[in-house]
């Protein structure tokens, strides 16, 4: 049984896409790809205003036409138009994000205190879609130590794709989150199925609170009759208890293929020796492990699909 | 048939409105930013209030397939608290240029005061400088003055009268505001204002360029089913449905589409009621209600 009513809220924000596979790339130019990119997909009027708007802030920097800038992109681009790009960063972000941001990296030139005060102002009164492009934004910006609160106040959004614009393809809360901030981020992605193959640093920032927490979502969920997301296991790896191996025993012989896949994931990578036993029952999945056939990454691809049909019916 | 209403509060209207709004056919609103019926007495409030505009009430409407916008501004009551006003002119310019927001509105006179003078004056330049439209409250009291000081204000500042709506306008008013090229919006709201057999007769009148009919429905005893009960009345007076169509429906929409920010592809490709979407983890929609029972009666005196 999955979880309805939170794969149903995939689709809440006026028809965001989900675009797979991005992985974050910092290029020092970021500035021209996006307008580059824009280039291809909006009007030559948009891009000249935009371009117009950047020299003039880059040269002279003032409030007021910075938050008009911002905010009118919305008068002048395409919100439903994703734009197209070599950089799989940016590739497949709506109009408005792409030129927000750019206008995002001028401010980042800026002196601390002008950055600090216009990025906090802005995000404050921010709509949904200005805070997707300050939050996809923040991989690039300066002073990133003093803009930590702010991203993890914002996975505390109910709307998906806010949250998602810090979660997925997004570097910054590897870097820079605690590891009680960490925790609650996956705890949060597993409880409203987000795709975990997109979190930057999935398997480095693996801790045992977050693998004990896990274990505890998964009993809840069973005890409801409810299952959780099979990638939700990885973080658990390294952290096997005699808990956390009866889990896996328990996926190991589920009827659920995606269970089992997930099971012998984990079964693969685990060093400690305390998931031996699952070798047999796991023999098919392991095998299509050494063949390149199963990955993390495959697994989390599948169950993408699988959510994102579901939110579409 | 489809309306636009282009002043109504939603933020005091409860759900069974917006259900007999969208099926009476209302297709879009634009709700003005409002004093609350008290006195605000900190900015953050103010904050808060614009927030609520371009977020929560918008995806409120949208529970009920009903496309919102709204103007940004401050009313002329708290305009004369100058600490306040001062601080809320700070704030406005990280709202004014926001997707969905039509305008600077609601502002103008009500006391007639100095200090309210001096915030029209510093929001008609904000409109100027974002290119906006102006939604403009005439005042309760000694309101054929304060409607002819309001333009000349305007005009004064550089505006062009093309760009503002007077709303609230009577039979004392229209005249001069048509005449020198502004938009006229008339509420419909009853025993106050407006009732909208008067509506019709001025109508007969004075025709349907540039005239609006909006319901200003607020936390007072009103109507957001003014605009479809006042076309019904055009109808059976003998107003022609093109006529009806523009002051109900096309001309707010060329008003205030010269914000760049509204236009008609908004609401004829959008995707209706989704029962199931989540604002902050908050869901509204209800069953439907009868309609029939509720435009049964669409005098309003």
């Amino acid at each position: 049984m999955r979880d309805d009513r939170k794969y149903a809220s995939l689709s809440c924000v006026d028809g965001f896409a989900i675009h797979s596979d991005l992985i974050g790339t910092t290029t020092p130019n970021m500035r021209d790809t996006l307008l580059d990119a824009l280039s291809a997909s909006a009007s030559a009027d948009a891009v000249s205003w935009l371009r117009g708007q950047i020299s003039e802030l880059s040269e002279n920097f003032e409030k007021h036409p910075f938050y008009y800038a911002f905010s009118g992109v919305s008068r002048r681009f395409n919100k439903a138009t994703t734009i197209q790009s070599k950089n799989d960063t940016i590739g497949g972000w709506d109009e408005f994000r792409a030129a927000r941001v750019a206008l995002l990296l001028v401010l980042a030139e800026k002196d601390k205190d002008t950055f600090l005060e216009s990025f906090s102002a802005v995000l404050n009164t921010a709509d949904i879609r200005e805070q997707i492009a300050l939050f996809s934004a923040l991989r690039w910006m300066p002073h990133q130590k003093d803009l930590v609160e702010s991203a993890v106040d914002g996975l505390r959004s109910n709307i998906v794709d806010i949250y998602d614009s810090i979660a997925l393809d997004n570097p910054f809360p590897q870097e820079h989150f605690t590891d009680e901030a960490w925790t609650q981020m996956v705890l949060k992605a597993i409880f409203i199925s987000r795709p975990l193959h997109r979190i930057h640093g999935i398997e480095a920032r693996r801790n045992q609170a977050l693998a004990e927490a896990i274990s505890d979502l998964a009993h809840e969920r069973w005890a409801a009759g409810r299952v959780i997301t099979p990638e939700a296991w990885r973080s658990c790896i390294g952290f096997i208890d005699e808990r956390i191996a009866g889990d896996i025993a328990k996926m190991a012989e589920s009827e659920n293929p995606d269970d089992r896949a997930a099971a012998a994931l984990v079964v693969a990578e685990e060093e400690s020796g305390k998931l031996e036993s699952q070798e047999t029952t796991l023999a098919d999945e392991l095998s299509k492990i050494e063949t390149g056939d199963l990955s993390w990454k495959s697994l989390g691809q599948e169950m993408e699909d699988k959510i994102i049909r579901k939110s579409l019916t | 048939m489809r309306f636009f209403d282009s002043h109504v509060h939603m933020v005091s209207r409860t759900t069974d409105d917006y259900q007999r709004m969208a099926a009476a056919g209302v297709a879009a609103i634009i709700e003005p930013s409002f004093w609350q019926g008290q006195p605000r007495t900190e900015v953050g409030t103010f904050k808060d209030y614009f927030n609520s505009l371009i977020g929560f009430e918008r995806f409120r409407a949208s529970q009920f397939g009903i496309k919102h916008y709204c103007t940004i501004g401050l009313n002329p009551k708290e305009a004369n608290n100058e600490k306040l006003a001062e601080a809320v002119m700070e704030l406005m310019p990280l709202y004014i240029c926001k997707e969905g927001v039509v305008g600077i509105g609601e502002i103008g006179y009500d006391d007639q005061s100095k200090m309210e003078e001096k915030y029209l004056i510093r929001q008609a330049e904000m409109a100027l400088e974002a290119d906006l439209p102006i939604q403009i409250h005439t005042p309760h009291r000694d309101k054929k003055k304060g409607t002819i000081r309001t333009m000349d204000v305007l005009v004064d500042v550089g505006v062009s009268p093309d760009k503002v709506i007077i709303d609230h306008n009577n039979e004392e008013t229209v005249k001069e505001v048509l005449d020198r090229g502004f938009w006229a919006a008339f509420t419909i709201y009853p025993h106050t204002k407006l009732g909208n057999e008067r509506m019709v007769d001025l109508m007969l009148e004075y025709g349907a360029e540039k005239i609006v009919v909006d319901s200003a429905a607020d936390w007072g005893i009103s109507d957001p089913l003014a605009v479809p009960k006042t076309a019904a009345l055009m109808k059976e007076r003998g107003v022609t449905i093109e006529e009806i169509e523009k002051v109900t429906y096309h001309n707010p929409l060329a008003a205030y589409g010269q914000s760049g920010q509204v236009e008609e592809a908004d609401w004829e490709d959008h995707e209706g009621i989704d029962a199931t979407a989540l604002f902050e983890g908050n869901t509204l929609f209800r069953g439907g209600q009868d309609i029939d029972e509720a435009m049964s009666q669409y005098l309003i005196e």
